[in-house]
């Protein structure tokens, strides 16, 4: 059996590597303030696939529930909205502007 | 003939305009959907990785691929150059613009960390309008002469170029 996308193999036990990304996801996100819309959505997000992955034990059933492509690519997807989570703790995007532009600087036309 | 107005296109687009506004409003500066159903966002210089990062990573905007990084020469303004990028989500099946801003002498972050393909436009951008981007691998003319001096796509280069041939 093969995923049919080129360079994916095909991922045994998708569950349970779903299971611990989404934790961590989870706990990644914990340490953004509450009030960030970023942790808001993304938890809605997470929460959402964690529930349906943890209902659903048949895997074609879990790919056309979730209609996201392959469990392999939702394998992908969640590595990297871990890895975006970390690097959102960095950035902290949450904050107010940085600097506003000139004022003539988004007109168009001139 | 006019082009039908896709409502539906549009309405969902300026909901996910407004979802990235309220997610990123750190760096994003304003955003548009202009009629013919494009999302543009107006981004300030320093948030051009955290926001490409986000669009390529999160779940609600997949936006694997950039089709295009282009430069735009307003000479009138402050900081003359705008750096567009064309974005395309192969799982959502939508594009999305992102536009920043710089002068001649600001230095902007490279791309290339988030996407591989910006290797080339970049140089493109350095050779044609003199826009230097930082931790670029490999910066140096692309299109014009070996020993070419001057920038050609700029706005005060003249058609015919200073050296005659």
């Amino acid at each position: 059996q093969t995923t049919g996308l080129v360079g994916l193999a095909v991922a045994e036990n998708p569950h349970e590597r779903l299971r611990i990304l989404y934790t961590k996801i989870l706990g990644v996100l914990q340490n953004i303030p509450k009030d960030a819309a970023y942790r808001k959505y993304t938890e809605q997000i997470v929460n959402q696939r964690f529930n349906l992955v943890q209902t659903e034990t048949d895997v074609q059933k879990l790919e056309d529930k979730l209609n996201s492509g392959r469990i392999e690519e939702v394998i992908v997807q969640a590595e990297n909205e871990l890895s975006l989570a970390r690097k959102m703790i960095q950035w902290k995007p949450w904050e107010p502007l940085v600097e506003e532009p000139p004022s003539d600087q988004w007109r168009w036309p001139i | 003939t006019v082009r039908p107005k896709n409502e539906v296109e549009q309405k969902q687009l300026c909901a996910f305009g407004e979802y990235m506004a309220e997610i990123l409003p750190k760096y994003i500066q304003q955003v548009q959907v202009t009629c013919f159903n494009e999302l543009e966002l107006l981004i300030h210089p320093d948030g051009i990785i955290p926001v490409l990062t986000f669009l390529r990573d999160h779940t609600n905007a997949q936006f694997k691929s950039l089709a295009d990084l282009t430069a735009v020469d307003v000479p009138s303004r402050q900081y003359r150059f705008e750096i567009v990028y064309n974005l395309l989500s192969l799982r959502f099946n939508s594009r999305i613009r992102v536009k920043t801003y710089t002068d001649e002498l600001t230095p902007l972050d490279s791309a290339v960390s988030v996407h591989k393909a910006a290797n080339w436009y970049e140089r493109e951008v350095w050779d044609m309008y003199g826009v230097f981007f930082a931790n670029h691998p490999d910066l140096r003319r692309i299109l014009t002469d070996y020993g070419f001096e001057g920038h050609p796509f700029r706005k005060d280069f003249p058609l015919s170029g200073y050296v005659e041939v």
